[in-house]
């Protein structure tokens, strides 16, 4: 959550790698040192994912043997068996669940990113209006009115209880503008003075010129925004808490979660139901861990550079 | 050089006017920001006049009778807010303890690794749990510590302690260690990446050159990297402590229930629970709110200027 200026230089892996080595002559201790590293490096990374693992393996069971069972499931328990899914595909609620996820995800990381990327780009230039703005961003970090007087705000606005409410107040926030201030300020001043002698506005400047070179940060504040939203549910839970049509994903697993065994109550029930929390954890959480490994670098220089919180 | 003067000289001539003439362009890109920021930032920040006032929505800001600090004498002599804060203090602590060592361990480890692709899929095995939604990772921690859950069966089954629904438990200090296990099951890969970073920094000459005059392993971590990396531990620490008060208590909303307030309720969760809660209070809940706010905003201050003064490195 900050800009932290460091002044160490990054080193290279291809340093890191001749660094060491040259002058080790390894003793049996050292040995053993190593393989107790490597063991429990692989058990951290291992407990990482063995929840997520835990829950697809149940996702994938016969539901009555998965509720009888105790313990971790390290494959599927009885037989292979997709009804938990087939379930959730049926069921117009997560649909539309997924719908609204992709709406708002998709919707204030477009409208966030421009506006950041629009007040980065204001900011990066020299007008006098520079410093006042710096200001106000600084203070909207530093201290907020709290939830219910933003609450009584967007109330104010009639945004309560539509897609506004989740769209627009989350969209962006100071340090996202900030970061894309620095993205421009990157930029080499040549471009910018090539582009408007040629004759183009500050709108074509920026969109076509600077952005381009300043998406690499761009797209870092474009993948946590991406991976906030999807994530989101205190805001849908606060503004459309009545309105289930609006509800994102992560409110139906919430409420999924929450009376997952109110199937038993039937005199007949279908097992598979028991599946649903699972194949909807599964649905929700598959789309970004499968995604993030790709982004993975971009991701991690977004830490260094600017230790934005994922 | 006559040139640079010359600028220096013209830029405090430039007035408004003529910067609005020759920048309007700019200027009218600042709109946007700043009718975003006044209306859902500043705005709010006025209306926590309601904190002292005895307010309803039917008679809004203007009309609500105003009552000074009772609502503040009414949060710290009632019954739950003071045991809130004590856990929030309580939690915040742990966290900057407990919850701030193990990514620091995990990327010294990693540091010891030769074996480059090892290397890489754990750190990307244990950044997954960075990306997993906050309800989802709640509804992991309630299916594990379940009565009949994976991890409550080895809590019993190996260590013999009794079985349970561990949520369901309102002694101190299960609650909050459970928490703060899940923070650290969440954070422990991505928070290393600051760590790994600075341990990249450490000079390969200055372990060559303690290996050459006999240094082991253990020495080289103790007395080269671990100085080396201090600044960064210090800033991270200072910047956690600044933070600790104020963010990172929402999916306590989703752990929590009535029978575990006494250990588990913060003020977070208590300014939530008053304004979209069962029984809604709103001048309450924005009292709560705003006392949260001004010790957020002067731990977050104090621990920068400390950050500054000592690291050299700070957040703003």
């Amino acid at each position: 959550m900050s800009v932290i200026s460091r002044k160490k230089k990054v080193r290279t892996p291809a340093e890191e790698e001749t660094s060491l080595n040259m002058v080790e002559h390894k003793s049996v201790v050292d040995h053993i040192a190593d393989v107790i590293i490597y063991v429990i490096v692989a058990l951290i990374a291992f407990v990482c994912v063995i929840p997520m693992w835990h829950v697809l393996m149940i996702s994938l069971s016969d539901g009555r043997a998965a509720m009888a069972y105790e313990g971790l499931a390290w494959k599927w328990i009885g037989n292979f068996n997709l009804g938990g899914y087939e379930l959730i595909f049926q069921d117009s609620s997560i649909i539309s669940g997924y719908a609204n996820t992709l709406i708002y995800t998709i919707g204030a990381t477009a409208i966030g990113f421009i506006l950041s990327a629009v007040t980065g780009y204001a900011l990066s230039r020299e007008t006098k209006l520079k410093t006042p703005v710096s200001l106000i961003l600084m203070a909207t970090m530093l201290f907020s009115g709290g939830m219910v007087p933003t609450y009584m705000v967007i109330k104010a606005l009639g945004w309560v209880g539509t897609r506004w409410a989740l769209l627009i107040p989350g969209c962006t926030n100071a340090m996202f503008m900030i970061m894309m201030m620095n993205a421009f300020n990157s930029v080499p001043k040549e471009m910018y003075e090539a582009a408007r002698i040629d004759g183009a506005g500050h709108l074509r400047t920026m969109w076509q010129v600077m952005l381009p070179q300043a998406m690499n940060l761009g797209f870092v504040i474009i993948l946590n925004s991406v991976v906030g939203q999807w994530n989101s549910w205190l805001p849908a839970s606060i503004y459309v808490t009545n309105k289930k049509d609006l509800w994102p994903l992560q409110l139906w697993i919430r409420q999924i979660t929450a009376d997952s065994e109110n199937f038993l109550r039937s005199s007949n029930p279908d097992y598979n139901r028991y599946l649903i929390e699972y194949a909807v954890i599964v649905a929700a959480t598959l789309p970004i861990l499968l995604a993030f490994p790709f982004f993975q670098n971009k991701l991690e220089k977004g830490v260094i550079a600017g230790g934005v919180k994922g | 050089m006559a040139k640079n003067k010359a600028a220096v000289l013209k830029a405090p001539k430039v007035t408004w006017k003529q910067d609005f003439r020759r920048n309007w362009p700019v200027y009218c890109m600042f709109i946007p920001a700043v009718v975003f920021m006044i209306v859902l930032h500043f705005i709010p920040m006025f209306g926590i006049v309601m904190a002292f006032q005895n307010f309803s929505i039917s008679k809004g800001y203007f009309g609500s009778e105003f009552v000074g600090l009772k609502n503040f004498v009414d949060l710290f002599t009632g019954d739950q807010f003071p045991i809130a804060l004590r856990n929030t203090i309580c939690i915040a602590l742990l966290k900057n303890t407990l919850g701030f060592i193990p990514p620091i361990i995990f990327a010294l480890l990693l540091s010891m690794i030769e074996n480059k692709r090892f290397k890489r899929i754990c750190q990307t095995m244990s950044y997954l749990p960075n990306f997993v939604a906050a309800v989802v990772v709640a509804s992991l921690v309630q299916e594990f510590l379940d009565q009949d859950g994976p991890l409550t069966m080895l809590l019993t089954n190996v260590f013999g302690l009794e079985n349970q629904n561990w949520l369901a438990n309102n002694h101190i200090p299960i609650f909050w260690i459970i928490y703060i296990l899940m923070g650290v099951w969440q954070g422990i890969g991505w928070g290393s990446i600051m760590y790994v970073a600075a341990i990249s920094t450490v000079s390969g000459d200055l372990h060559e050159a303690a290996a050459i005059d006999g240094a082991n392993r253990w020495q080289r971590l103790t007395k080269i990297t671990l100085p080396c990396i201090m600044p960064t531990i210090m800033m991270m620490f200072v910047l956690g402590v600044g933070l600790s008060f104020s963010t990172g208590y929402d999916s306590i909303i989703l752990l929590y229930m009535p029978s575990t307030y006494n250990v588990a309720d913060t003020v977070y969760t208590y300014t939530y629970r008053t304004a979209f809660g069962a029984a809604t209070n709103y001048s309450l809940s924005a009292a709560s709110g705003l006392f949260q706010s001004v010790v957020g905003t002067v731990l977050l201050i104090g621990s920068n200027w400390i950050s500054r003064k000592t690291t050299e490195s700070s957040l703003f």
